[in-house]
């Protein structure tokens, strides 16, 4: 193997393990991983309840809530993480290590994504045991397979985010703040974006620009309801998918060296509590 | 002179709390972020409420009843203020300690240590208001909420005194949070959200309490804040329809008089608590060194 390829995937290894070791070294995250999103489900399950909607959509929320721990891991650990780097110190000697930065944000990736996963599948399992979710696995495989497509697509915006967040200051914060609630309305985190059809086709279209739009769309049609509530048939969500997966490991890559540029130009790379 | 630090500490500490939470963006650019996360946050319960009202009509064959929509909307509002009073409040400990810094020159300076966290409480307050000001005129634009959100609906005299009591005791409730922030150091945050979703829960922000389990009433009827957002609601949409599914709630049968009692006794009995557990943690926190500890987080 070619040592620029060896280096590479040392590196990405070498990221991804200081983010696995930690769900080992510091068991609080049990409890604060699952006891913490289920007390939302909890809330928007009851008031799926009082307003007697099918239980279809108690399904929606436990789902919805299994993905918003991917959205947070994004935009937390992913976005703002070099964002902290730089204010902890460690960003410079990223930067000056041979290992190329883009094996660090696939490490951050792949660690994240490891880690996520097993969250994931608490709230999931405490969700549909605690709420019975109507849940079926006739077409698990496919979802896994939307499931992973998903991943991909969602973790290449964050690494597109980390490039940005090169730029910012104390705005990172409040940028991550503000990239919850309003993604959680245009995804349809806890409803169907099917309520959306009625609505200009410049909200749908940057509705899917976020790939939990269609992906949870896509995972809906295959483990709760079929084709119900969906808001497009399930081939094109995958192709949607695909599409914005390609893109944003490929802008990732093209920001990351405009912005790292920029950043060293501007003289920000060691800035901090700016 | 004691009142006169208190107030100049009062003063200079929300001056700060304002620049930090305001001057990191230009104004128009703060004001969208005022206007954005709260609104949006509000317009996802009320895609919630659609989907299920065209869900039910189709499998049942009735919809939501529309007094649903006004409830978890003006609900959804208030509790804004809740997020941003306490867990303001507790955060600035994580962030003068953990981010800035700070928290150990403000304890050794002549500043009213407790005063500062109040100060830093209203500059979050001015945000929390302005964001649930800013959430009810935008729901005047939706027809399902501008036909309850009426001025005919408002009872000033009770929304005012709502507002007085709430205010005391959200800042009761931040200091036992912020108290408690001071002698942890990496699961703080998770004790600050964890209370923020029981408070969400169980205090049915988005919900009528009368769907709870019948275990869990007793503890939902204990918190200050199922009082005051029940208080919050009504001044403000006035009582809901007799034969609706939100009037069967365990507290929806008493006065407001009785509400507001039940509030003033448990906001009394918080902030009693609040400064034997505020005192007790300072001095630990002390003790231990913890007011200058990082934890690298």
């Amino acid at each position: 193997m070619p040592a620029a390829l060896t280096l590479f995937f040392q590196a990405m290894f070498a990221r991804s393990y200081a983010r696995v070791i930690w769900m080992f070294r510091n068991r609080t995250w049990i409890l604060q991983e699952t006891l913490l999103p289920m007390l939302s489900v909890a809330a928007f399950a009851y008031a799926y309840r009082a307003m007697n909607a099918p239980d279809r959509f108690v399904g929606y929320v436990v789902l919805g809530a299994a993905m918003t721990a991917f959205w947070f891991n994004v935009l937390w650990s992913m976005g703002a993480h070099l964002y902290w780097e730089r204010d902890s110190g460690n960003l410079e000697l990223y930067i000056m290590s041979p290992a190329p930065m883009m094996a660090i944000l696939a490490g951050m990736a792949l660690g994240g994504m490891a880690t996520t996963c097993t969250r994931a599948v608490a709230i999931l399992v405490t969700g549909i045991l605690v709420f019975d979710a109507p849940i079926t696995f006739e077409h698990g495989g496919t979802a896994l397979g939307v499931f992973g497509l998903t991943l991909v697509a969602l973790y290449g915006l964050g690494m597109m985010f980390a490039s940005l967040f090169l730029l910012w200051g104390r705005e990172a914060w409040h940028i991550v703040n503000l990239l919850q609630e309003p993604v959680f309305l245009m995804t349809g985190m806890n409803f169907p974006v099917k309520i959306f059809l009625n609505l200009p086709l410049v909200i749908v279209g940057s509705a899917l620009f976020i790939p939990l739009t269609a992906g949870m769309d896509a995972m809906r049609q295959l483990l709760f309801t079929g084709t119900g509530d969906r808001l497009m048939a399930l081939e094109y969500e995958v192709a949607i998918l695909a599409g914005l997966a390609v893109f944003f490991v490929v802008a990732a890559r093209w920001l990351l060296t405009v912005l790292e540029r920029k950043a060293k130009v501007d003289g920000k790379l060691g800035l901090r509590w700016q | 002179m004691a009142m006169t630090s208190h107030l100049r500490t009062l003063k200079w500490s929300t001056w700060l709390g304002w620049q930090v939470e305001s001057n990191w963006a230009n104004p128009w650019l703060f004001t969208l972020y005022l206007v954005v996360k709260p609104v949006t946050g509000s317009l996802m319960l009320v895609c919630m409420f659609l989907a299920a009202d065209m869900a039910a009509d189709t499998a049942f064959g009735r919809g939501v009843p529309p007094e649903f929509l006004p409830y978890i909307y003006v609900s959804n509002a208030c509790y804004a203020l809740v997020g941003a009073v306490m867990f303001g409040m507790s955060s600035v400990v994580i962030a003068d300690r953990e981010s800035y810094r700070m928290l150990k020159y403000i304890f050794i300076s002549p500043a009213e240590f407790q005063t500062y966290f109040l100060g830093r409480g209203f500059a979050k307050a001015m945000e929390g208001i302005g964001g649930a000001i800013i959430t009810l005129l935008a729901g005047l634009a939706l027809p399902g909420i501008s036909k309850s959100l009426t001025f005919a609906n408002i009872d000033a005299g009770w929304l005012l005194a709502y507002l007085v009591v709430g205010f005391v005791m959200l800042w009761a409730a931040g200091m036992v949070l912020a108290s408690a922030m001071l002698n942890m150091s990496r699961s703080s945050m998770f004790l600050s959200e964890g209370i923020a979703g029981v408070i969400y829960f169980l205090s049915g922000v988005v919900f009528p309490l009368a769907i709870l389990p019948s275990w869990l009433k007793p503890v939902s009827v204990c918190l200050p804040t199922t009082y005051w957002l029940e208080g919050m609601r009504r001044s403000i949409l006035g009582p809901p329809p007799s034969d609706s599914p939100l009037g069967q709630s365990p507290i929806a049968g008493w006065s407001n008089f009785e509400l507001l009692l039940a509030m003033i006794v448990s906001t009394l009995v918080l902030t009693t608590a609040a400064q034997f557990f505020y005192r007790w943690s300072v001095r630990k926190a002390w003790r231990n060194g913890k007011i200058e500890e990082t934890s690298g987080m």
